[in-house]
């Protein structure tokens, strides 16, 4: 059986999850990172130098990096599906994976954290403001994708509206001001209509 | 014909043409970006609203992000090779990619930008210490991964050794102290030996 190691209230392992639950993929999950630590072990470093949550282990093999798991289920449990066989498709999923992790999580952490992560006293709200209209902005953008498709590569659902997927839901419960961005929005109603990402991500922020 | 739009000198854009010269992609490059601007513009961000570079334009088909024009084009031209078959090579090649994007481009920038992009009166040494020692620490990392293979996704060369090579090249060449990573060092050696990577980022240098 698939093992995914890492804390269910990562959003990095949120993406394998849900993946997962698409794909109908029975997993086992082992708490790790965060408060119950473990990925400072040499264990865990052994497969995962990089130290962060998740790793899968898939038989003999074991892979890290949220994005890449996500998008080794697809590709092996989801030709077709998740995965997108028409190159640009893909091209155009993967896109929107990439830019979750080099623009959209750096900005979007630095209010997650601040109001999630910290107590009331410690929180720096000038800085929190700042990213929170950072983040707006980069919303904005992905709101602007979604004018006129269903979902960010296209008509049908895909690996790449996997980790904006679970931006969007920490955007909406976020005890924040929210533009008003009707696409994204509209889209975000759509995902919360999934099974998958009603057991693995709608959760309370943690 | 293929156009890829953004400056020669961003480790971004020198990934997109390194990749279409090794597997024979005829394109054409434009400047934009950095000291040619251009990437704020209304049409530039109607491309690309991201706005920064490179963008990739196939026909009708616009795409950015470097790491998933890489992967468009090798999985569409180099099938089997830049892009592995194997599901599972292919998954440890897209590790090391994501691994670059989150962990290994960001934690270079600030040496990189403060030693090349920063006039020496305007430089904060500190920053640019810390930067370079977490930087030194991912190239441990890489260094141990390749320890027993030839490339970061086994015996041959794959789009999975794209991004680190190119700040690799950076790590390689800036005027700084540097640990002894010999399987880093030997990897790299056989990536800058090759004429496309040469072309494309040993002769342009750290600018």
């Amino acid at each position: 059986m698939l093992r995914i190691l890492g804390r269910n209230t990562s959003s990095n392992v949120q993406k394998t999850l849900w993946a997962a639950g698409e794909l109908g993929l029975e997993f086992e999950r082992e708490d790790i990172g965060g408060p119950f630590g473990g990925n400072d072990k040499p264990e865990y470093l052994a497969p995962n130098p990089n130290g962060y949550v998740p790793t899968l282990v898939d038989g003999d093999y074991t892979v890290w990096e949220s994005n890449s798991i996500t998008r080794y289920l697809a590709a092996t449990y989801g030709a077709g599906t998740l995965w997108p066989t028409d190159p640009r498709v893909r091209g155009s999923a993967e896109r929107w994976m990439d830019w979750q992790i080099a623009t959209l999580s750096p900005t979007m952490v630095t209010v997650f954290r601040g109001l999630v992560r910290t107590p009331p006293e410690d929180r720096d709200m000038a800085l929190i403001a700042q990213a929170r209209d950072r983040t707006a902005q980069l919303f904005a953008m992905l709101d602007g994708a979604l004018a006129g498709s269903e979902y960010v590569a296209g008509d049908a659902f895909t690996v790449g509206d996997i980790p904006v997927g679970i931006a969007a839901y920490r955007w909406y419960h976020l005890d924040i001001e929210r533009e008003d961005f009707r696409n994204l929005e509209r889209w975000y109603r759509r995902l919360t209509e999934r099974p998958a990402y009603r057991e693995h991500i709608m959760n309370p922020l943690a | 014909m293929l156009r890829i739009l953004g400056r020669a000198t961003s480790s971004n854009v020198q990934k997109v043409v390194w990749l279409c010269e090794e597997v024979g992609i005829p394109y054409e490059r434009e400047d934009i970006g950095g000291p040619f601007g251009g990437n704020d513009r209304p049409d530039y961000l109607a491309l690309n609203p991201n706005g920064r570079v490179p963008t990739l334009i196939d026909g009708d088909f616009v795409i950015w992000e470097s790491n998933a024009c890489v992967q468009y084009l090798a999985s569409g031209h180099a099938a089997g090779s830049w892009y592995p078959d194997d599901l599972r090579a292919r998954a440890r090649a897209v590790q090391w990619m994501d691994w670059s994007l989150g962990s290994l481009a960001p934690t270079h920038v600030p040496a990189f930008q403060g030693l090349i992009r920063t006039p020496p009166e305007q430089r904060n040494p500190e920053a640019i210490a810390r930067s370079r020692d977490a930087w030194s620490k991912l190239m441990a990392m890489l260094d141990a991964h390749l320890a027993d293979r030839a490339y970061i996704a086994g015996d041959s060369i794959t789009m999975g050794d794209m991004p680190p090579a190119v700040i690799s090249f950076r790590w390689f060449n800036l005027d700084f102290e540097r640990e002894d990573y010999p399987n880093a060092k030997r990897w790299y050696d056989s990536i800058a030996a090759r004429p496309a990577f040469a072309r494309h980022v040993v002769d342009i240098g750290l600018a």
